[in-house]
């Protein structure tokens, strides 16, 4: 059933989906294309020097753009099917709602995940070019925040779209505004080397979020 | 799903509350004091006080005797000849020295350690300069010097090891009987300094050791080999925490090691003589340490927002002078006790004293509780009130109990069941 549901959503959200796969792989390109560029006008050493004594990692620029793309991708998903309330034939659905609109969310963090994992492995292939493995382990501390903040807004995107009175949904916007600001504190890398497994899984725990929403929507509550 | 969902919203509605509601509260409630900047005269061979009040500057000495401004700076002379000399008021000597400009900015020491030194993300590459190459100017060597196990570079155009220099340096660290792994790092890889000190590391047994490039060739040599042989045994009981090195013009603070329980240590001049600065009162993680000098004195301070320690040294490290001064800390003022008895707990994830994102997690004073319970009942009549069975909100009741105020707030947003 989740193939079909998966095919359903990939229906309604190619067109959308390649539009951002393409922003992001062109953003990443760039980003690393002038990695490149840098090293072609630039001593080694003062590029390694950057990254090690000022924290400059060549991926900087990318960090709000998992958590742009995560929205999108919520709002896109989620808000045909509130305008026109096509939710409600999904929910009745013989699966259960709980579950239909589990495979919903599912199908589009996969289609999230097909998003940022290319861009993740073109900075780790690109960086291994060009750094030594201390690199990798900056990469991914440093980027694992901002990958969470991308998936972590498509869900409270879900869930304030699929919520149905406006107080509670203005309440998600702050939540969101709130929560959401807490993975980008900080300017250097590895920040995040010791809150990171909690963050994990307070994003986990998010995917709860849109299932009571969309409970209190077939409820009309 | 649906309770977990409301308890997901619940607790990190009551953590978000507990980091922006303080934050604000704090940006509205409370004037932050300063504790005053320190000086010591070598004129009148006593402490002075520069410090801001309602964003004034205010020049006394400890017993409140105020200074204009000229006063001050005629007895700062060391600190503040550039403007004496333009004003024509620098002494042709103080206490019998001699004094030149040149002079003066050749004997200043300025060196300073903040707490987030001691805990900072790093990366464990580090460049060896050339300490002899020759050169008027130091110069960026092209590999960095991996140390998490024996010695490696790593050539950072071609990004490979060089196997050949990574097993020169190897085995000088084992001819200098080196104790793998490498504990602590301490250097200063910046080629903008007078000259290079190299790298001081400590090994599996804490022994220090010097490590400098000269001419390409390694130089290992262990610090008790270097330090005056009655010092040795003090030497050998230090537990080295962190290990700063800062380069100065006149070569004298050559490191300065930060033990475990907060002591301060020196190693100076050409034979390396291990000092111990008398400090009170110390905490690394808290505190800020900056030990400034110039051709008559040394004044070493450690200060954080409510307590400061300054000492005075001659130049041998002397205790001339000690000047102590503390101001009630933000929990204690009027502000802070409020707020320890509306907010049951506070949460930050950034600090002053870490480059880490951590969780602080502060709790409230003991009266919070009561308070705590009296939100409950109120928030329980309430929905009595609303004709709203308490025992069916209790996931909020709970957060209630635990969040008191946060959790009373979040009783009006939190999505119901119902």
């Amino acid at each position: 059933m989740f193939k079909a549901t998966f095919y359903k959503e990939w229906i309604k959200l190619r067109l959308y989906w390649t539009l951002l796969l393409a922003a992001n792989a062109s953003f990443a390109g760039y980003l690393c294309l002038r990695l490149r560029a840098v090293h072609e006008f630039n001593s080694a050493i003062a590029i390694w020097d950057a990254w090690i004594f000022k924290g400059y990692l060549f991926f900087n620029s990318y960090h709000y753009a998992p958590v742009v793309t995560g929205l999108l991708l919520g709002a896109l998903q989620f808000l045909p099917e509130i305008f026109s309330k096509r939710v409600r034939l999904v929910l009745h659905l013989p699966l259960g709602e709980e579950r239909v609109i589990a495979h919903h969310l599912l199908a589009g963090l996969l289609l999230l995940t097909l998003i940022l994992a290319p861009v993740t492995a073109a900075f780790a292939v690109t960086s291994n070019i060009y750094f030594p493995a201390e690199f990798q382990r900056n990469l991914w501390l440093t980027l694992s925040p901002w990958l969470l903040a991308g998936y972590a807004g498509y869900l409270l995107a879900a869930a304030l779209l699929l919520e149905t009175t406006w107080r509670f949904r203005v309440f998600y916007l702050l939540l969101g505004w709130a929560s959401l600001r807490l993975f980008f504190l900080g300017d250097f890398y590895d920040t995040y080397a010791r809150v990171l497994p909690v963050f994990a899984l307070w994003t986990l725990a998010l995917f709860s979020l849109p299932l009571l929403s969309s409970y209190r929507f077939r409820k009309g509550l | 799903m649906k309770l977990f969902a409301r308890l997901t919203l619940l607790a990190t509605g009551v953590l978000l509350l507990a980091h922006y509601l303080p934050s604000g509260y704090w940006l509205v409630a409370d004037k932050e004091k300063r504790l005053p900047f320190v000086f010591y005269s070598c004129i009148s061979n006593e402490f002075l006080l520069n410090r801001f009040v309602n964003g004034e500057i205010e020049r006394t000495d400890p017993q409140g005797r105020h200074f204009e401004r000229e006063e001050f700076e005629n007895l700062l002379p060391l600190d503040n000849y550039m403007q004496l000399y333009k004003d024509r008021r620098m002494p042709k000597e103080i206490n019998g020295l001699a004094v030149t400009p040149e002079k003066l900015r050749r004997d200043r020491i300025n060196l300073r350690i903040k707490p987030a030194l001691l805990d900072s993300p790093a990366v464990a590459l580090y460049p060896l300069i050339e300490s002899d190459s020759g050169r008027v100017r130091l110069e960026m060597p092209g590999d960095l010097l991996r140390l998490t196990g024996t010695p490696v570079f790593i050539d950072v155009k071609s990004n490979t090891v060089n196997a050949a220099k990574s097993a020169k340096f190897t085995a000088a660290f084992q001819a200098a009987q080196f104790a793998f792994p490498v504990k602590l790092v301490g250097g200063n890889p910046n080629i903008l300094k007078p000259y290079d000190e190299g790298y001081y590391l400590t090994d599996s047994r804490n022994a220090i050791y010097q490590l400098r490039q000269v001419r390409g060739e390694p130089e290992l040599k262990k610090l008790a080999g270097l330090v005056p042989p009655d010092q040795r045994a003090q030497l050998d009981t230090l537990k080295p925490r962190y290990l700063h090195v800062q380069e100065q013009d006149n070569h004298e603070v050559r490191l300065v090691i930060v033990e475990e329980g907060g002591q301060v240590d020196l190693i100076i001049g050409p034979d390396y003589r291990l000092v111990t600065l008398p400090l009170q009162k110390y905490d690394p993680a808290a505190m800020n340490l900056t030990v400034r000098g110039d051709m008559l004195n040394r004044l070493v301070t450690v200060n954080d927002d409510n307590h400061l320690e300054a000492i005075a040294l001659d130049r041998d490290y002397k205790l001339l002078n000690r000047y102590t001064e503390s101001q009630p800390s933000r929990a204690e003022r009027p502000a802070g006790r409020v707020a320890a008895v509306l907010f049951p707990f506070t949460l930050d994830f950034e600090s002053d004293d870490s480059g880490f994102v951590g969780f602080d997690l502060a709790a409230g004073a003991g009266t919070a509780a009561l308070l705590n319970l009296g939100w409950l009942l109120l928030a329980a009549a309430w929905l009595w009130w609303r004709k709203q069975a308490p025992i069916r909100r209790l996931p909020e009741l709970a957060a209630v109990a635990v969040g008191g105020i946060f959790g009373v707030i979040l009783i009006l947003l939190v999505p119901t069941v119902e």
